[in-house]
Order: structure tokens, then C-alpha cells, then sequence
């Protein structure tokens, strides 16, 4: 099996703090992988080294077996990798259409991009909502309208931030089918997520990440039974 | 729920070229479709054409006047309004480029159409020159409120050094830059014709020349902007990290933009110097900068047709007041720039033309 | 001794320059440094102070007074703009430009409209002094002295008065500010009043200097400008050492290339440190303290 990211001895300080020590990271291709750890573990700035919104102090990332730690965030974007962020990122102006318009255009053209939009707004169930400005959407359509933006080109790996926060466990549950949808089609996961009835719906293995390092590593079951995993989560000697 | 699938390589394109082209004149980011907007267009133009069988030649050379700003106003209009970026030195390229125009045709004459080659350089210099401060500012990461300081201060050190241009020493070939006093005695837009060169000062002829470049603009600039390129312009004005994240370097489209509208202010410059023969360093200056800000907040920056009726409307509105002397023409654009950000935030002829929309159209499409 | 009428006469071209940039932009720094409003009137904040100083000064009153008058005028009309108009600008500062350009432009030109195109001012007082063989104006020392004590008033202001935590505090964070029962809106209207305040106690100093007309505030708002960009948010680490090394360029160009090159040489100043420093001076120096 092919590896989709191979981070090694990746490093990043922000003044006198540590975000980021050494860390070995590797996700194989058509994995279900999240990434957990209690506040302040340094989620979110490895999610933001991945996608280069920081430059590592030292390390390197690799993507599909090329190396993009020199390269711009737009430009890895280019290389197959989604994003969904905790926020939605949506444009709240601009109609349903348009925002996955504007998601898919660099790829597709006329007929193509107007297919797949219209697939794309099926698999969300926003078909009735082709003309609303995204902003006036409910909160879940709009998580939902963000993936059907990040997926409409299918990438080859689908970086989530905490999917599910804000939504109803209705919606939740819903998020955890289509993420399974999108797996089966090919699309790696890998998703930083807090909600552990939601990891546990949708994740084969788990990492966890403690005071910015790789605290465990393994699949849901074992980590759920680690003890230390728990102690951490407990909020033990953290500082 | 379906799967996705990307549709089969072998699938027609629905249209291609022109076709594809025109059907742009429609579209996401500008207001107004169907029959009955484009039948007020076709009128408005025709109206427009017929003006000058019932006006004197110098009332029209004045309109002629108001439609040489519009390209600095529609520029404006992309820059600001669909792509987010407050430039408060568009005159830098208007000057620029209307000092170009006077450069050049002062230097190789008005014969074989050559006013028309210093037209074009002129507004190929002012967009080169946007190309390279919007270079500067949005791939050094200078967002917001920065944009418009810096761009403010670009306009006045063109302005202050030209201004001390007044020695003798300061030419260019036969081109006296003259300082303060501006640079005069450049020929009008003129025309080869044989039997007698056609020179286009103020007056019908270069009336229906600008009519005819005006409606140009707008039409391609409805186009443009309503191609995936303005898509993407209006994705950074909105949200300029997600833009990012979808795989666009922002930063290359804002200096496009930014290109394009120091390109339509140096139409602007290069047509204002032909029109009148005459430039001067505080076309450059703190109040001329102003003005197309002015024009376009007033008038509407998020459309393009809001932009481009709401300069014509308030430049036309501000020389009529300045009967009553120029002193109460400012209080009134001052007050109504105040009033239409307190109250119309999105421009008072693009929030009238919105509310009228909706007074005619019961049902949304 | 040949040095110290040269060495003075630098002093004094650097304290003439240094103390312009400083009392001209101490209203501009509070009001775009502390609350982030780009505040284009300002230069009619000075024009009002420089008009009552010199109206009320003709009418017999002693200058300092006059000044205050001056001063405490553009603070009245500051708050009442702030109340009328600013207020609702604080989350949109590209609209606050505009804003406050249109106010500027009401101002200038109902001036103009009530009060004519220039009205008599007062002549600088205290004469002048010889050192070597030039002659100084000792208003302008004055001035320079008048700058110094305007920054350590201002210290004294911010950092030792109850107003002056408040303000700083509500400033960096409303929110909790308000949490701890802090009137936000009262303190965003006196801070603004401040900021005009300060600008008519610009025009009112300089106002024995200068003719009295309806534009003198655009002297004043370029400079000002590109010394509180340069300098950044905070008025004691950022917009004085600013002030100081505008000062230098300034006065190196003026006397080298002329008036004109010393603006432009400020300009380009503004322009190269929005790219090499975006926080300016104080974002640059807070960074190196720690």
C-alpha cells in the first residue's frame, strides 16, 4: 500500500511554546485515521503544518511520495489534498452554486463542472438549496456544502478539523455515513476530531497526540482501553 | 445517497468561444438579466447616441468629459468591489499614463494614427505599473487598510515629484514635464483620413468614440467578471484563506485585478489628456484620489453597472452644483459620502436600483 | 568655538521636524493607534483648533488660553462626531476612511463657505535668538520643548491616571472590559474626544506659525499619517522614535534636495515599512523585548 503522508522528525515553536516535537507521522492510502488528544495537544498547528499555513522549523512532509514541505499551501492543495475546517468555510455571500462552483472550476469546465455540481448537490442533499446564499444555510448544511466542496474534485486525501462540532447527533451520525461514502470511493480521511462517539464511528486507527508529540498510536479499540490515554484526557499533569 | 462520479471524458461541451462569451454577459456577479434589462440597456445607448442631434457641440464634448472618467471608475470597481482591495491611488496610473500619452504624441506627432498608439502604450505603462505595485503589495501579504496607505502614498510621491519637475532639464525628448504647471500642447485622439487628419478635441466625434469605448468596457468587463476569473475574485474578497485552501494563489489573482484596474485608470488618464490637452501633477493629489472612491462608494462597488451609472450620475451631479460655486458642490459630496455609508452601505444606486428590482419582480428566479 | 552654532542649528532642524511629527500625530496615534479608526479628518481637528486659538487670541486672550480654547473645541466636536457618526464604524475600517473623508470634506469647505478663504491669524510671538550667525525662532523651541512635554504628559495619562488604564484596558479588550463594568461606549467617546483634542492642540501651537486657511489641515495629515503607520499601535514605543527618525530623514532630504524630496523621502518610509514591518516600529520593538 501506497503511503499518502510520510511527515518525519517534524518540528515548529511558536516563541517560548512547542506545538510540534519530532513527529514521525505516517497515513497509508485509503485509511479512516483521526487524530485526537486533549486541549491544546497541538492538533490544530499539525493540521496547519500539513497544509503549510506554518512552515516547520525543521522535518518534512510528504504527499503521495512527493516532498511539500517547500511548497505553498495552495499549491499542495493543487496535489489532491481537501480541507474542511472547524468553522465552515463557505463563502456566506454567494449562492450554494457558486461556492462549489468556485471549488471545482480549476479542474472542470461547462458541461463537466456543471454535472458535477449537480452530483455533488444530490450526495449533500442540497439540491433545493442551488440558488440560497450559503450563509443563510442551517449549520449542518453548511458543514455538509464544505464537503461537498472539498470532494467534488476527488482528492486523494480529505483533511477534516473537528467535523462535527455544532451539529446534532442526528447530523453527526450523517457526517459519519458520508465520510464512510467517500472512503469506499478511495478518498484517504484524516480528521482531528474531539467527539469520541464520532471517532468511534468512523475510524479505523487513531493517533493521539499529547503536549505536541505522538502520545499512542494503534486502532480505536486499543487506544480506547490505553490507560494513559485516559489519564491525559483526565487532565493529569498537563503543564 | 448517490456516489459521486466525474462525468465521462466523451460528454459535448455545451458551447465554446463566442457563444460561451456572450452567454457571460449574464451571470452571478452582476445585476440585471433578461429581456427587459437589456432592452433599458439598448435604449439608455440609443438615447445616449441620439443626445448629441439636441445638445450643442459643447455640452456634448462636456458628456464626452464624464465618460472619460468612467473607465478609472469601473476599474475601481473591480479592484474594491469584486475583489475586495481598497486602492486609494488609482490616479497614480491615471496620471501615469496621461503624462505617457502626452510624452509620446508630443514626441512623433498626431499623423498615420499615432495618437492611437500612444492611447494604447499609455495604458499598457499604467497597467504595467499596477502589475508591479500590486506585485509588491499583495505578495508581500499587505491586506485591508495597508493597501489603501500604500497605494495613497504611491499616488502622492508621483504627485510631489512631479510636481518639482519645473526646470528646463526636466523633458523627455521634446516633452517639457513643466512641474506644477502641468504638461499642455499634446494633440488630440486624431483620426487619419485622407483629404485631412480627423483631430477628436471636445466635441461630437470624440463623443461618440467614448460612447462607443464605454459600452466596450462594460460589456467585456460584465464578461470578465462573470467568468471563472471573477469567480474567484469574489471568492478572495469573501473569504481569502478558503480561496486559498481550494487551491488559488491569491495572490496572482489580486495582482491581475489590480492590473487590470490600473490598466481602465490610465485609459481614463491617457483619454482625459487627449480630451483636454493638458495634465497636471494634482490629477495625482490627495482630492483627486478621493473622487473615484467618491463616485464609486456612492454609486455601488459590488456591480459593475451600479458602478459605472452611479460615476456618471454624480460627476454630472457635482458639475451642476458647482454653478452655485465648487465650495458647495464638496459639502454636498461630502454629505453624501457620509450618508451612504451610514445608510446605503452597498451604494445608493445599487440599493435603489435593488429596492426597485424587488418593487417590479414579485417572484425571485 | 565653531561647533556649537552648527551642532544647535542640526538641533534645531531635527527638533523643529521631530516636534511636528509629534504634536501633529499624538491625536492620530491615540484614535488609529489605540481604537484602529483611520480618522481622514483630522487635519480638520487641527484646522478647528488653529481657528479658535487664533480667533480667541485676537480677541484679547492670552495664547496659552487660547490654545486650550482651541484644544478643548476640536475635543467637544470630536465627541460629538464620534457619537453621531463613528460610533457605528467600528467593526468596518475601510468604511471609517471614507467616512471621515466626507466629514473632512464638509468641514474644509463650510469653512470656507462661513469663514472666507483665510482669516487673520496671529504673528509668532517670543521673536527669535541669535546663535553664531543665524537667527532661531524661539517659538519653535518652544514647540520642541512643547513636544516632549506633550509625550510625557501622555505617558502620565495613560499609565498612571485611573481614565488611562481604563481606556488602554477597554481598548486591547472590550469585552472583558465591559465584563468588569466598564461604560465601553463612554470610553470610546472620551478616547475619541482625546485623539481631537490632541489634533486641535496641534492646530492651536502651530497656529501663530501659519496662515489661517480652510485647507491647512492637509500640512499636517500626510505626515502625520505616515508617522503613526511607521511607529504603529502604541503612541510611547512606537509613533515618538518614529517621529525621531522621520525627523532625521525629513531634515536630511529638506536640506539636501529640498522640500519636496523630504516628503517623498517620508512616503517612501511609509511604504517600505508597511512591507518589511506591518506592525511598525512598536510591533518591531515589543518583539525584540522579549
Amino acid at each position: 500500500m501506497t503511503r499518502i503522508l510520510d511527515v518525519a522528525k517534524l518540528n515548529k515553536s511558536f516563541g517560548g511554546v512547542t506545538v510540534a516535537r519530532d513527529i514521525d507521522f505516517v497515513l497509508e492510502a485509503g485509511a479512516m485515521h483521526c487524530l485526537i488528544g486533549p486541549n491544546g495537544a497541538g492538533k490544530s498547528s499539525f493540521f496547519r503544518l500539513l497544509l503549510g499555513e506554518h512552515a516547520p522549523d525543521s522535518g518534512t512532509i510528504g504527499f503521495a511520495g512527493d516532498d511539500i514541505t517547500a511548497l505553498r499551501s495552495f499549491q499542495r492543495i493543487r496535489k489532491g489534498i481537501s480541507v474542511k475546517f472547524q468553522v465552515p468555510g463557505i463563502f456566506k455571500a454567494l449562492s450554494v452554486r457558486q461556492n462549489l462552483e468556485i471549488a471545482f472550476q480549476y479542474h472542470l469546465h461547462g458541461a463537466s463542472l456543471g454535472e458535477t455540481v449537480r452530483r455533488v448537490l444530490e450526495f449533500t442533499n442540497l439540491t433545493g438549496e442551488i440558488h440560497t446564499p450559503a450563509g443563510v444555510l442551517s449549520h449542518g448544511q453548511q458543514q455538509w456544502l464544505e464537503i461537498g466542496m472539498a470532494v467534488g474534485v476527488e482528492p486523494k486525501l480529505l483533511l477534516l478539523d473537528e467535523p462535527t462540532a455544532g451539529m446534532s447527533p442526528d447530523e453527526t451520525r450523517k457526517t459519519g455515513e458520508m465520510l464512510h461514502e467517500l472512503n469506499a470511493r478511495g478518498i484517504t480521511i484524516l480528521a482531528v476530531e474531539h467527539d469520541m462517539a464520532f471517532v468511534q464511528q468512523i475510524a479505523r486507527s487513531v493517533t493521539v497526540l499529547h503536549m505536541g508529540a505522538i502520545f499512542a498510536e494503534g486502532d480505536i479499540d486499543e487506544i480506547t482501553a490505553h490507560p494513559g490515554v485516559q489519564e491525559i484526557y483526565l487532565g493529569a499533569a498537563d503543564e | 445517497m448517490n456516489p459521486i462520479e466525474l462525468p465521462d471524458a466523451s460528454e459535448a461541451p455545451a458551447r465554446r468561444g463566442l457563444k460561451l462569451w456572450l452567454s457571460r454577459l449574464e451571470g452571478p456577479q452582476t445585476m440585471g438579466r433578461g429581456p427587459a434589462f437589456w432592452a433599458v440597456v439598448v435604449l439608455a445607448v440609443l438615447a445616449a447616441l441620439s443626445y448629441p442631434a439636441f445638445a450643442n457641440d459643447y455640452v456634448v464634448g462636456n458628456a464626452a468629459y464624464f465618460f472619460v472618467w468612467t473607465f478609472m471608475a469601473m476599474g475601481l470597481g473591480v479592484v474594491w468591489g469584486y475583489c475586495g482591495a481598497l486602492s486609494f491611488g488609482q490616479t497614480a496610473f491615471f496620471g501615469l499614463a496621461g503624462y505617457a500619452y502626452g510624452v509620446i504624441t508630443i514626441n512623433i506627432g498626431s499623423a498615420f494614427g499615432a495618437t492611437w498608439l500612444a492611447l494604447l502604450l499609455a495604458v499598457a505603462l499604467g497597467g504595467v505599473f499596477a502589475l508591479l505595485i500590486g506585485y509588491f503589495m499583495f505578495y508581500g501579504r499587505i491586506k485591508g487598510v495597508f493597501v489603501g496607505i500604500v497605494t495613497l502614498s504611491v499616488t502622492l510621491v508621483l504627485e510631489t515629484f512631479m510636481a518639482q519637475t519645473a526646470g528646463p532639464q526636466w523633458r523627455i525628448g521634446d516633452a517639457r514635464l513643466n512641474g506644477f504647471n502641468g504638461m499642455s500642447g499634446m494633440p488630440p485622439l486624431t483620426v487619419p483620413w485622407p483629404g485631412g487628419d480627423i483631430m477628436l478635441y471636445s466635441g461630437t466625434a470624440l463623443y461618440y468614440v467614448l460612447l462607443g469605448m464605454v459600452v466596450l468596457c462594460y460589456l467585456g468587463l460584465r464578461m470578465l467578471l462573470n467568468a471563472p476569473f471573477g469567480n474567484v475574485l469574489v471568492a478572495i474578497r469573501e473569504n481569502p484563506e478558503r480561496a486559498e485552501m481550494l487551491g488559488y494563489d491569491i495572490r496572482l489573482y489580486q495582482m491581475l485585478a489590480f492590473g487590470l484596474g490600473g490598466a481602465l485608470a490610465g485609459l481614463s488618464g491617457a483619454l482625459y489628456t487627449a480630451w483636454g490637452q493638458y495634465i497636471t501633477p494634482s490629477s495625482m493629489g490627495l482630492t483627486a484620489a478621493a473622487l473615484p472612491i467618491v463616485w464609486v462608494a456612492v454609486g455601488g462597488r459590488r456591480d459593475i453597472t451600479a458602478t459605472l451609472l452611479g460615476c456618471l450620475l454624480v460627476i454630472a451631479g457635482f458639475q451642476s452644483l458647482t454653478i452655485y460655486g465648487s465650495q458647495y458642490a464638496l459639502v454636498v459630496m461630502g454629505a453624501l459620502l457620509v450618508f451612504t455609508v451610514l445608510v446605503t452601505p452597498d451604494g445608493l444606486v445599487f440599493t435603489a436600483i435593488n429596492r426597485m428590482g424587488r418593487l417590479f419582480k414579485r417572484v425571485r428566479r | 568655538m565653531e561647533f556649537f552654532p552648527a551642532s544647535f542649528s542640526i538641533f534645531y532642524q531635527f527638533g523643529n521636524a521631530f516636534a511636528f511629527l509629534v504634536i501633529s500625530c499624538a491625536g492620530l496615534a491615540v484614535i488609529f493607534g489605540m481604537m484602529g479608526i483611520i480618522n481622514l479628518a483630522h487635519g480638520e481637528f487641527i484646522m478647528c483648533g488653529a481657528y479658535v486659538t487664533a480667533s480667541t487670541a485676537r480677541a484679547g486672550l492670552p495664547l496659552p488660553l487660547a490654545i486650550a480654547c482651541g484644544a478643548l473645541t476640536a475635543a467637544l466636536v470630536g465627541m460629538v462626531l464620534e457619537r453621531t457618526v463613528i460610533r457605528h464604524l467600528y467593526h468596518r475600517p475601510l468604511d471609517s476612511i471614507i467616512a471621515t473623508w466626507g466629514i473632512s470634506l464638509i468641514a474644509t469647505q463650510a469653512v470656507l463657505i462661513l469663514l472666507g478663504p483665510s482669516m487673520s491669524g496671529t504673528g509668532t510671538p517670543l521673536g527669535s535668538t541669535l546663535v553664531g550667525e543665524r537667527s532661531y525662532s524661539i517659538y519653535r523651541l518652544v514647540l520642541f520643548a512643547s513636544a516632549v512635554g506633550l509625550l510625557g504628559g501622555l505617558y502620565l495619562l495613560f499609565y498612571r491616571t485611573r481614565f488611562g488604564v481604563i481606556a488602554r484596558a477597554t481598548i486591547q479588550r472590550p469585552e472583558m472590559a465591559r465584563a468588569l463594568g466598564v461604560d465601553t461606549r463612554r470610553v470610546y467617546g472620551l478616547t475619541f474626544g482625546l485623539g481631537a483634542g490632541l489634533a486641535g492642540l496641534a492646530g492651536g501651537l502651530y497656529a501663530p506659525t501659519m496662515t489661517m486657511v480652510p485647507t491647512m489641515g492637509a500640512t499636517f495629515i500626510v505626515e502625520s499619517f505616515v508617522t503613526v503607520v511607521v511607529g504603529g499601535a502604541d503612541i510611547f514605543l512606537g509613533a515618538a522614535p518614529a517621529a525621531a527618525i522621520l525627523a532625521v530623514i525629513k531634515a536630511a532630504l529638506t536640506a539636501w534636495y529640498g522640500q519636496l524630496f523630504g516628503q517623498i523621502g517620508l512616503l517612501v518610509a511609509v511604504i517600505v515599512v508597511i512591507r518589511v514591518m506591518p506592525g511598525g516600529l512598536s510591533a518591531f520593538i515589543k518583539r525584540w523585548q522579549r
